[in-house]
């Protein structure tokens, strides 16, 4: 189990200049939501942008400590353009299937 | 039929032989997981055949597809035999029309 403030600090360690806001979806420090603003993601490919992050919790997420890691990797005008919701795989209402849920932290 | 034993060499073969592939838990039917549910959702909308494989079958697929294509999380999605990364990015690109164009531009290649 992790918290949230882990999550962005890991995740800075990767991208420094990076707006990150992670949420934890079910208050049980495995299942992340995060976003990460970054202006050195200009020009760059999905999964280039989320490659060094995902490689730096490589480890936790093999040992389960990180179970689900939702990222959306956005330079700062995707962001002023990205909806305000993020994705819960294990939402409660239909089990398997995920639903879109408001970010935790917004209101 | 000889043994899947989850080589590179066999994921490989894959998604050389297919356009559009999805490495998932579960079916597009029975999916075990929202992510891999949500990249089955994305690539139904694209209207084009899929392959689906399930990593639940057998314990050692999640290693051995992970650690052929140095990708840590399930699903994953592969375009004409490129991976283009998991559910966020496929409905990212699904969204863009940048997956509509991958798929077409692989066929004139």
């Amino acid at each position: 189990m992790v918290t949230e403030q882990w999550m962005v600090e890991e995740v800075r360690k990767v991208v420094p200049d990076a707006e990150v806001e992670a949420s934890d979806l079910h208050g049980s420090g495995d299942h992340f939501h995060v976003r990460v603003i970054s202006e050195s993601y200009q020009g760059v490919r999905p999964l280039q942008r989320q490659r060094p992050i995902l490689n730096h919790f490589k480890p936790h997420i093999a040992q389960n400590i990180v179970h689900a890691l939702d990222l959306k990797c956005m330079t700062p005008e995707q962001a002023g353009e990205s909806g305000d919701t993020a994705f819960d795989p294990h939402g409660e209402e239909v089990e398997f299937f995920g639903v879109h849920i408001r970010r935790p932290d917004k209101e | 039929m000889a043994e899947f034993n989850w080589s590179p060499e066999e994921l490989q073969e894959i998604v050389d032989n297919n356009r559009l592939v999805l490495f998932m838990k579960g079916t597009p039917e029975q999916p075990q997981c929202g992510f891999s549910n949500r990249a089955s959702m994305v690539l139904q909308q694209l209207g084009q055949p899929f392959v689906t494989v399930n990593i639940l079958t057998d314990h050692r697929a999640i290693p051995s597809v992970c650690a052929w294509s140095d990708f840590p999380t399930m699903p994953q999605i592969f375009v004409h035999g490129e991976l283009i990364g998991g559910s966020d990015i496929a409905l990212e690109m699904y969204e863009s029309g940048e997956l509509q164009q991958m798929l077409v531009d692989g066929e004139s290649e």
